[in-house]
């Protein structure tokens, strides 16, 4: 049962995904990169970044932007365009099909193509640990049937048996699950690294048709990256005289630089351009620093963006749907994360376009899902909710000590040792509560009952085991059982998922502004637990010792003992703290004592933490019942 | 009758027949699902135990990416002024980077190798030996963080 890769092959680059546990994963290449160059020495079967790397070395034997010969004749106008500008030899090959030429060897698009998709496929074979020969390859919209069939033999070399060729618009449409969500009428703009595409799709009978696609073949990223440089160069050449385009190796850090601030204006409103000895000027090194402002690179790239408006005018024409008809508007391409873009694409459709999945990841997501919906794993898949709010049991004090926290994935279950909070203590009461708020009162309590039966014992020697199951539906059981007894009681609560979005959310955002008051409130009251155990545990360690503890230490540590009872319920959590650390350490004396006078051997009380640890219980049995340990 | 009776007799065993194997086929369907759901799980959980250990090594690779530039400037700084103690001071950057198990990929002098270098210019020399670094490449644990920049020698024809 191997599973079936969607690869999206690019003009520039290539990426590819996989279905898993019923969502898409893109899978990195070995190079530890989401995407792949489509760059490939055919010669030495070298692809990807290290191919890129030799481009300047070997012009004529690097292969790039393939895709555009793709299914192509010879005397094509857009071959024989194309030939103007790429720097290795396209010849007429079989039926005068455009091939490429490397040191006297015809290659076909089809052959070059297969050796980037043997790349993806050995990717994803050593990713998955398992042999993978089963895709589904994306295309553009445009593609015509011969274009698609040289896609699919591509494949086919590359050792893949290709499912299915789907356009790379209606994958974009799939990655947003568009489909299900029954958007009628969609537009994908797809602004790449050298093109870029517009698509009117329409959905008919579950299966998105393409109504109409637009665009330009030459407009992207690298573009954008071109008119930043030369605004730099420009500047550059203002201030100092000197032309940074005619030193290659200026040009080439100009580049990066270039690069570099393109993606930082897209989170940050500016970027620092620093590069100091840029080139050698009449009066020593020069340095290009510079920084350059959003609204300055909005302005400078302003022209090339409007230019992607005119053909999506055109695609709305020819589709016959106005603006307003549009249902969707998705995103695609790199290029698509700059601000600007998204300005402008807002404004034109007058609504929000789908942006949140990856731009360079979103065609091979999609061809993903439409493998997997293939393989019969997407529509078996099951679809599990998770629960939206924490829920939890009020512990002593009034906090609330979550349980099974939010965004787990149900059915879940978990349980948790508890212990009674005063000496012989024959009941406890569950309160099961939902809410993110470390205070018990502060969430909502889904229900309540009480555990009795509990034989009497000192505080925090029983131990309660509360246990919470919720199944697939969202029903929870929770369960309270004494462990020494066997003693049970549980109850059932249906309604624990069963808030409406707004209700979450706006148990959410109480949750939020009142964090810092709630932890501090918290904080206090766990001083305060914390206190209330150490004056447990010295009253005891002064009753177990006996005559063995000098009077005069005695005194000491009940008179701590009671300073630190007169603040418990009205002294800051700072004041108790203070205290508690004094008693602490007065009681450490007499274990301290105890051991001078019985020797290191006889270790019967006085220890610090004194506890009545329970030696064969996997919960501690702390005296703060609020800490009990999780048993799974 | 007896034909209807006969009839009806066989249209209830088709439908028994039809039912079970739609059961079947219910339950085979939920079977291949729980299948899939725990093989999925059980990767996952191997990919995990072998991605910790590089995670680890490799937790410091995005920040030490991002210092990069800052010690190209530091080179470039030597290059022009031959400052001594901007040389010290570069020495002691790679020091403690290669603490961090970084390294410094040797270029000037080597065979041009894509996968540790990328080539930005061509310059009259030996053929496909490398005359000059433009821009130092580390590598992090033996994986390559950043290609060295380079030009590579060009016979003139």
């Amino acid at each position: 049962m191997g599973k079936i890769i969607g690869i999206d092959l690019g003009t520039t680059n290539s990426c590819v995904a996989v279905m898993e546990g019923g969502s898409p994963k893109v899978i990195h290449s070995a190079e530890g990169r989401n995407v792949i160059p489509s760059v490939v020495d055919p010669v030495t079967h070298v692809v990807g970044d290290v191919a890129k790397r030799q481009i300047v070395l070997k012009p004529k034997e690097t292969i790039f932007s393939i895709k555009r010969l793709m299914g192509k004749k010879f005397s094509d106008e857009s071959v024989q365009n194309d030939m103007k500008w790429l720097p290795y030899t396209i010849k007429s090959g079989r039926d005068g099909m455009a091939v490429v030429e490397v040191e006297g060897k015809q290659y076909t698009p089809q052959e070059v193509s297969a050796m980037i998709l043997q790349k993806i496929k050995n990717d994803a074979e050593s990713y998955l640990g398992s042999k993978v020969t089963q895709a589904v390859i994306t295309v553009p919209a445009y593609f015509d049937d011969s274009q698609r069939q040289a896609t699919k033999q591509a494949g086919e070399i590359a050792g893949l048996e290709v499912m299915r060729i789907i356009n790379e618009p209606t994958a974009a449409a799939l990655a947003y699950g568009l489909d299900k969500k029954n958007a009628h009428t969609i537009a994908v703009y797809d602004l790449g690294g050298g093109t870029f595409d517009i698509s009117i799709l329409e959905l008919g009978e579950g299966v998105y048709e393409v109504k109409s696609t637009n665009g330009d073949t030459h407009l992207g990223g690298d573009d954008f990256d071109q008119i930043i440089l030369n605004y730099i160069a420009d500047q550059f050449q203002k201030e100092n005289g000197v032309d940074l385009r005619k030193d290659p190796q200026a040009l080439q850090r100009l580049r990066e630089s270039a690069e570099k601030a393109k993606i930082e204006l897209s989170s940050a409103q500016e970027a620092q351009i620093n590069q100091p000895f840029i080139t050698q000027g009449p009066n020593g090194p020069l340095h290009l620093t510079m920084t350059l402002g959003r609204p300055q690179l909005e302005q400078i790239v302003d022209e090339l963006v409007q230019k992607t408006i005119k053909p999506v005018e055109q695609a709305l024409k020819d589709a016959k749907v106005t603006v307003k008809e549009i249902d969707e508007v998705v995103l695609v391409g790199g290029m698509t994360r700059m601000p600007k873009v998204i300005d402008v694409v807002t404004k034109f459709f007058g609504k929000e376009p789908n942006k949140s999945v990856n731009p360079d990841e979103v065609v091979a997501v999609g061809a993903a899902i439409q493998g997997g919906v293939l393989g019969g794993e997407v529509k078996d898949v099951l679809l599990l909710d998770v629960t939206p709010l924490t829920l939890g049991i009020e512990t002593l004090g009034g906090v609330s000590t979550p349980l099974i926290e939010k965004n787990t994935t149900i059915p879940a279950s978990k349980s948790q040792v508890f212990s009674t909070a005063a000496d012989n203590q024959t009941q406890v009461e569950i309160n099961v509560l939902q809410g993110e708020r470390p205070m018990a009162a502060d969430n909502k309590s889904l229900g309540r009952f009480v555990l009795d039966g509990i034989p009497p014992a000192p505080r925090g020697v029983p131990q309660v085991e509360v246990e919470f199951d919720i199944d697939a539906n969202g029903i929870l059981n929770v369960k309270a059982t004494d462990k020494a007894t066997g003693k049970a009681q549980s109850i059932k609560i249906t309604g624990s998922t069963g808030l409406t979005k707004e209700e979450v959310e706006k148990m959410t955002k109480e949750a939020e502004a009142h964090a810092a008051e709630d932890q501090e409130k918290k904080a206090k009251i766990e001083a305060r637990n914390q206190a209330d155990s150490l004056i447990f545990t010295a009253e005891k360690s002064l009753k177990d010792a006996g005559d063995k503890v000098p009077a005069e230490l005695k005194t000491e540590i009940e008179g701590k003992i009671s300073d630190l009872k007169g603040i418990l319920d009205s002294g800051s959590k700072e004041d108790i703290e203070v205290k508690t650390k004094e008693l602490s350490e007065s009681l450490q004396k007499v274990g301290a004592n105890m051991y001078q006078q019985q020797g290191p051997q006889d270790q019967q009380a006085g220890e610090q933490p004194a506890q009545e640890a329970n030696p064969n219980a996997d919960g501690q049995a702390k005296e703060e019942p609020v800490e009990g340990e999780v048993v799974e | 009758m007896v034909g209807m009776n006969k009839k009806h007799e066989e249209t209830d065993k088709e439908n028994t027949k039809d039912n079970e194997e739609e059961l079947l086929k219910v339950k085979e369907d939920l079977e291949n699902q729980l299948k899939r759901s725990v093989a999925d799980y059980q990767n996952l959980e191997k990919r995990i135990a072998g991605e910790k250990s590089s995670w680890i090594r490799t937790a410091n690779k995005d920040l030490i990416l991002r210092l990069l530039p800052g010690i190209d400037n530091l080179f470039l700084a030597e290059k022009h002024t031959q400052d001594e103690g901007v040389k010290i001071s570069i020495a002691h950057f790679i020091d403690i980077l290669k603490g961090e198990g970084v390294e410094k990929i040797e270029a000037v002098g080597h065979d041009f190798d894509p996968v540790l270098m990328e080539a930005v210019g061509t310059a009259a020399g030996e053929e496909g030996k490398v005359l000059e670094e433009t821009k130092a490449g580390y590598k992090l644990f033996d994986e390559v963080l950043r290609p060295a920049q380079v030009i590579v020698g060009k016979r003139e024809n």
